[in-house]
């Protein structure tokens, strides 16, 4: 039985009637399952938001979207809602942002089964309970978001967003920033819905996801559908030129790493022997030996939680080590490391210009405003990117820019933190590769981290494991 | 948990010895830069002005001894205070402390009363224009909280008498006998309350409305109202039960005119009645009085806030 089929689907700008994306078009059975693959800031997102009916102020949707045979596009938004949790219902892509700060994470869940299902207390606590322990979060229940990791808010999410029993699950970006192992939990948390008989769509950059989750798959460029089929003859055989590119860009499929040139002793940033790191007297790291030149760029993976930022605080000298030694070559100047942040649109104030900001960091390290418009067309934006504000800027687009805003500071280090993980995998390849050749030109020592097992072994001169030197 | 408590009664405690040191300083520093001769001012309180002489206020001086150097009277002054002594009214007869006891009741239930009338007022106007931004009633309440805002206590105060007293004859015009005296005071100092606060809670419940948590709430199938109930108030409500803590400073200063304007027998009206009569001893102790009302309040809602919002203190 068709549970959702989609005809046409444009969603647009209501003042400009601009459309940010369409037509789209599927449909999709209960039991089955579907991935929608495309670039970052593409409008994915949109579609799940135009079947929630959830769109942002400012942008509707037109085309049908019917929901077990009835067209719902046209309901008032309180018929929209009211299937919500009981037909529909949806992953957030922020879990820690969509649990409630102030409720307990058990809580929140036994609502939705008390609510759904009008058990009195008691009994919801138990559904809660058991779905806990299936997830994993036996221990859970009391604690609020701010006390668990981003894979237990996501669980906890997940929990919550499944009570109702609803048929349609949407899942968007649900690996984002997710390390293998959580990747793989949820992963299986995903597959589990068809194989219950409901139906699940998928919102993702996330190539590996997409081959295991297996089903149908549609890939959008532009906002439109390139390419859509059985998802595994898709991704290996793909025929539309920018399917291929996206599986070339996916890091397993990278060619090796060319050997690498540096050899010399001379030139070294900051050396480590023997490196305990920890917080608070509790030690997560030891015996890290670890040498960076300049020029060179080094690879640090591990799991959520194993101390990659630990380890760059130390570097930094935000933290001191517990033990062993960490020496920074002399010459390295206060604004000389920089970093690089995860998401890119927290490092930017929403509300300045990118020209003020830009104008403010020039100013303070002393360069001319041409150079910068050189550095900008090094990393191929327009100039007339930085009349805009952060929030009107894709996340690629983003991401570039803080580079340059990191090499005005003229770097000898640099510490890149996850800088592509909520990037698409083509957008992702071009900023790493672009960021190597710039470090390279520039001389600069590059620090990467990233729990992407494939990024850190061939982007990288060196790579280092944490999984060997943990605690 | 009984750490957290602790610390923060200490916090409040270390606040109140500051406050009471800076209020006796300051009040005593104030008494002694006003023009005049006290004794005599403090012989024409006692006696009446008709009934005073020269010789009743050297009389006055000799025993209270007004005419010693004032650091000495102030040293006196915090002697006493350390022993939790107030003093005795240089006035009237009996201690400072027996006049407080009695006016402190009052003007706790006006405060109480006010902040009451401020909530009553606040909440379902703030979450109702929180709900609905923008509209009529949005701009309506944003218009009519500047204006009263806008206009001094004391003639909100007027006000309020000249229409449901004069005019509308449904109220007193003061005293305090009955339950019925306190519901002007009350109204006036909880209107200019709510003025702001109700705009303090239109924004937290707009900022909540909007909050990734208040969605997936409604995803996850929980109908708008009980979405509003169990996770929009309640966090609305921590940055809007903080703001009333910043309010008390607006309660106290307009207790003191507000008892004044309503003849309301309370601390604010006995600090006016002993500054005019240069009663230092009891300016100091309702100035005193005063002053630890306010940390006293501060101290109720930090414990509101923390049974609000666990994270603080548990983190």
């Amino acid at each position: 039985m068709t549970l959702l089929s989609v005809k046409n689907l444009y969603v647009f700008i209501e003042d400009k009637q601009v459309d940010l994306l369409g037509p789209i078009s599927f449909s999709l059975e209960l039991g089955e399952n579907l991935t929608i693959m495309g670039e970052t800031g593409a409008g994915k997102s949109l579609i799940a938001q135009a079947i929630l009916g959830s769109l942002p102020t400012g942008l509707k949707s037109r085309g049908d979207i019917l929901l077990k045979g009835e067209a719902i596009d046209n309901l008032s938004p309180k018929k929209r809602a009211a299937l919500w949790g009981d037909i529909i219902t949806a992953l957030p892509q922020e879990p820690w942002l969509s649990l409630d700060p102030l409720m307990r994470s058990g809580q929140q869940v036994a609502e939705t089964h008390r609510y759904f299902k009008s058990y009195n207390w008691k009994e919801a606590k138990k559904q809660t309970e058991q779905q806990f322990k299936k997830l994993d979060l036996s221990d859970t229940a009391q604690k609020r978001p701010f006390q668990l990791s981003g894979g237990m808010a996501q669980r906890v999410a997940f929990a919550a967003a499944t009570a109702g029993d609803a048929e349609l699950l949407l899942a968007d970006e649900p690996t984002k920033g997710l390390d293998s192992h959580r990747h793989d939990k949820i992963l299986s948390l995903l597959k589990a819905i068809p194989q219950k008989g409901d139906s699940l769509l998928t919102i993702t950059h996330d190539l590996d996801l997409a081959y295991a989750l297996g089903g149908k798959i549609i890939i959008l460029k532009n906002g439109k559908i390139v390419e859509e089929g059985i998802t595994h003859t898709v991704l290996s055989s793909p025929k539309a030129s920018y399917t291929q590119a996206l599986c070339a860009a996916n890091p397993s499929s990278w060619p090796p790493l060319s050997s690498c040139t540096i050899s010399s002793k001379e030139n070294i940033l900051v050396q480590s022997e023997k490196l305990r790191i920890g917080r608070n007297k509790i030690a997560f790291i030891k015996g890290l030996d670890f040498c960076l030149k300049a020029g060179e760029s080094l690879a640090i993976s591990g799991p959520s939680g194993i101390g990659k930022t630990s380890l760059l605080d130390t570097i930094i000298g935000s933290i001191k080590p517990m033990g062993g030694t960490l020496t920074r070559a002399e010459h390295i100047g206060k604004w000389e490391i920089q970093k690089l942040y995860q998401d890119p649109p927290t490092a930017f104030p929403p509300l300045i210009s990118l020209k003020d900001n830009f104008k403010a960091v020039t100013k303070k390290h002393k360069m001319a405003w041409d150079q910068l418009l050189q550095l900008l067309e090094n990393v191929e934006l327009d100039a007339s990117i930085l009349e805009r504000r952060p929030s009107n800027v894709s996340g690629g687009e983003l991401q570039r820019l803080s580079f340059i805003r990191a090499l005005i500071a003229k770097p000898k280090i640099l510490l890149a933190d996850e800088p592509t993980s909520r990037l698409d995998l083509i957008t992702q390849e071009t900023c790493l590769n672009l960021l190597k050749k710039l470090c390279r030109e520039e001389n600069i020592g590059i620090i990467l981290v990233t729990h992407n097992q494939h990024i850190a072994e061939k982007w990288a001169h060196n790579h280092i494991d944490l999984n060997q030197f943990c605690v | 948990m009984y750490k957290k408590l602790i610390a923060a009664l200490l916090k409040r405690g270390l606040q109140a010895l500051i406050v009471a040191l800076i209020v006796g300083l300051v009040s005593f520093a104030m008494m002694q830069a006003l023009p005049g001769d006290a004794a005599f001012r403090i012989a024409a309180g006692r006696y009446g002005y008709d009934l005073m002489d020269a010789a009743a206020a050297e009389a006055v001086r000799q025993e209270l001894g007004l005419d010693r150097h004032w650091s000495l009277q102030l040293f006196d002054w915090l002697k006493a205070l350390a022993q939790f002594n107030l003093g005795e009214s240089f006035i009237y007869r009996g201690s400072v402390s027996e006049k407080i006891a009695v006016q402190l009741g009052h003007t706790l239930t006006l405060s109480l009363s006010a902040l009451f009338v401020s909530i009553l007022i606040a909440f379902p106007i703030g979450i109702y224009t929180g709900l609905n931004p923008n509209g009529w009633a949005d701009k309506f309440f944003l218009q009519l909280s500047i204006f009263v805002r806008a206009i001094p206590p004391f003639a909100v105060g007027l006000t309020l008498v000249l229409i449901f007293s004069v005019h509308l004859k449904l109220f007193p015009v003061a005293g305090f006998r009955s339950f019925h005296h306190l519901i002007l005071p009350a109204f006036t100092l909880g209107i200019g309350m709510a003025a702001v606060s109700n705009r303090v809670i239109r924004d937290s419940v707009l900022e909540a409305m909007h909050s990734d948590w208040q969605l997936f709430s409604r995803i996850k199938g929980l109908p708008s109202g009980l979405t509003l109930r169990a996770h929009v108030l309640r966090n609305a409500a921590l940055p809007s039960v903080t703001y009333i803590g910043v309010q008390m400073a607006y309660l106290i200063e307009g207790v003191v005119i507000i008892e004044t304007l309503f003849a309301w027998p309370g601390i604010g009206h006995a600090l006016i009645h002993a500054i005019f009569g240069r009663d230092i001893a009891m300016v100091q102790g309702t100035a005193l009085t005063l002053g630890l009302i306010y940390v006293g309040l501060n101290l109720v809602i930090d414990f509101l806030c923390s049974f609000i919002d666990p994270r603080s203190a548990k983190s």
